[in-house]
């Protein structure tokens, strides 16, 4: 380093290593209570439209959700993967619970990471591989629940969509209920042994409600489905079309 | 009790050498530690298939775990050779094993250069600046409390077993390592040190500082001294927070 010019990133580190923790519970975590909180109240379909609808009736929406969503998920993300090609994981020598939390969290950050790019592409950005993505289909009378109810059969069989789910539901939870762990001894807060322990029971707690609300979510949309449900809120049936291969141009209203 | 102890040592003959195994079995004597079995190799150094051998080398000073020149990988797990009992060891496995430690460059053997955690303590500046021209006098008073919290702090003695267990400091990153941040923290608690906390937060600040640190922990539970470390890391980490935030807001 000596002699040269600090680059940029060099110059910053602190600030961005201070951002990457941040970032993860502002706005992330933030967000994935959220996501998560509304996900559980799909087993009533009303409540579920009510919710995303609210969402979409947000104000600058498209600010809010690149600005507060998909730019600090993809800062987390993209630097994170610089800390977690950093680490040589020693679980086998040294096999503290808290080195397997470690080890657990770099593993948590990148299923959470590919999942998260896989659930954006089956739902938010489902028009970029030719599927449906609910902002296409709503001046069809397509309702939230309904768009999700069609993306869940869409591309795969609706089990093995409900395991990638559930993986990608515990990784992220436990990315950020560890995280939240490791956020607080960064930034200072938990100073002592004590707190430290305090922080991951509370920690613990707040992973378990967030796991019951992402089942419960994905157990709302499976038990639809078994139960062969026609939907009076969600799904008309010209909304069957959207799904696989077919392209914005095969809108049923501007087919006939 | 078993009449020989074997022995496996991953040894290496010079910087840069390629590491290669032997095994060496010696007469058992109660009360041995590895030191003193490494003595006994030294006494006739032979290994245990027969053939000669030059003795194995090592670092040790005080023999009583305050010195951390001793430091080497142990039936897998860092730690002082001057407190590692055979009786112990032979508890874990049959065949002891002693290996290098694995974040610092072997220099031959089991001997190891520590040099980088003595160059972080440079960075961080973990002493009181007293030099002056003239006499200024006593400086302030200690308060118990914080001499009781800086004592646990003050125990280090530089023997690399954080950084031998920390995931962070690798060939990939340049962390410091738990060691120098406690230092630093040490010195900024002391009221004198105090004065010039600045300089060593700002030390903290850039690449492979503090904010490399993964919160891991290993560190604290494998410090022979009981030091604080991960305790140490967090009041690095809110003062450093502090520090950046004051220094942005008066420029």
């Amino acid at each position: 380093m000596s002699g040269v010019q600090p680059g940029l990133l060099e110059r910053n580190h602190f600030l961005l290593r201070r951002l990457h923790s941040l970032s993860g519970v502002i706005p992330i975590g933030a967000f994935l209570i959220n996501h998560l909180l509304a996900n559980s109240l799909t087993p009533t379909p009303a409540a579920f439209n009510e919710e995303v609808e609210w969402i979409h009736g947000l104000p600058y929406l498209v600010f809010i959700e690149f600005g507060m969503i998909f730019l600090p998920l993809a800062f987390h993300a993209g630097y994170g993967v610089v800390i977690a090609m950093q680490a040589k994981h020693n679980v086998q020598a040294y096999g503290y619970a808290d080195n397997y939390r470690f080890t657990l969290q770099r593993v948590s950050g990148w299923i959470a990471a590919v999942f998260i790019v896989v659930h954006l592409l089956h739902f938010r950005f489902a028009g970029l591989v030719g599927g449906t993505s609910y902002p296409d289909v709503v001046h069809d009378g397509a309702t939230p629940y309904g768009a999700a109810y069609a993306g869940f059969q869409s591309f795969l069989p609706l089990a093995l969509w409900m395991i990638i789910y559930a993986i990608g539901i515990v990784a992220s939870v436990y990315h950020f209920a560890n995280g939240m762990c490791t956020f607080c001894i960064t930034w200072g807060i938990t100073v002592g042994n004590r707190s430290r322990r305090a922080v991951s029971i509370a920690m613990t707690g707040l992973a378990l409600v967030l796991l019951f609300f992402g089942f419960r979510g994905l157990y709302g949309m499976s038990s639809n489905f078994e139960a062969g449900q026609t939907d009076s809120h969600g799904l008309p049936a010209d909304l069957a079309e959207h799904r696989g291969d077919l392209g914005h141009d095969t809108r049923p209203g501007e087919q006939g | 009790m078993p009449e020989t102890v074997t022995v496996r040592v991953q040894r290496q003959d010079q910087r840069g050498g390629r590491p290669y195994t032997q095994e060496f079995r010696l007469p058992y004597k109660p009360r041995m530690n590895v030191i003193s079995v490494l003595q006994d190799i030294a006494c006739e150094p032979r290994t245990a298939s027969g053939e000669d051998t030059t003795p194995v080398a090592w670092d040790c000073a005080c023999l009583e775990e305050v010195c951390g020149a001793c430091s080497m990988v142990i039936n897998g797990k860092v730690r002082q050779a001057c407190t590692a009992l055979v009786d112990n060891l032979l508890k874990e496995q049959p065949v002891i094993d002693l290996r290098p430690m694995t974040k610092f460059p072997v220099i031959r053997d089991l001997v190891v250069d520590r040099s980088r955690m003595f160059e972080a303590l440079k960075q961080v500046k973990a002493w009181i600046p007293v030099d002056t021209y003239g006499d200024v006098g006593e400086g302030p008073m200690i308060a118990p409390e914080q001499a009781d919290s800086r004592y646990p702090k003050s125990r280090c003695m530089t023997c690399g077993c954080c950084l031998e267990v920390c995931p962070q400091v690798n060939e990939h990153s340049d962390f410091i390592g738990p060691q120098a941040i406690a230092q630093a923290v040490l010195f900024n608690e002391h009221p004198t040190g105090a004065m010039t906390a600045a300089t060593r937060l700002e030390a903290l600040m850039g690449p492979g500082g503090i904010s490399d640190c993964g919160n891991s922990q290993n560190c604290v539970k494998a410090c022979p001294k009981e030091v604080p470390l991960t305790e140490a890391i967090a009041i690095a980490g809110r003062a450093t927070t502090w520090h950046a935030i004051k220094r942005w807001f008066t420029k």
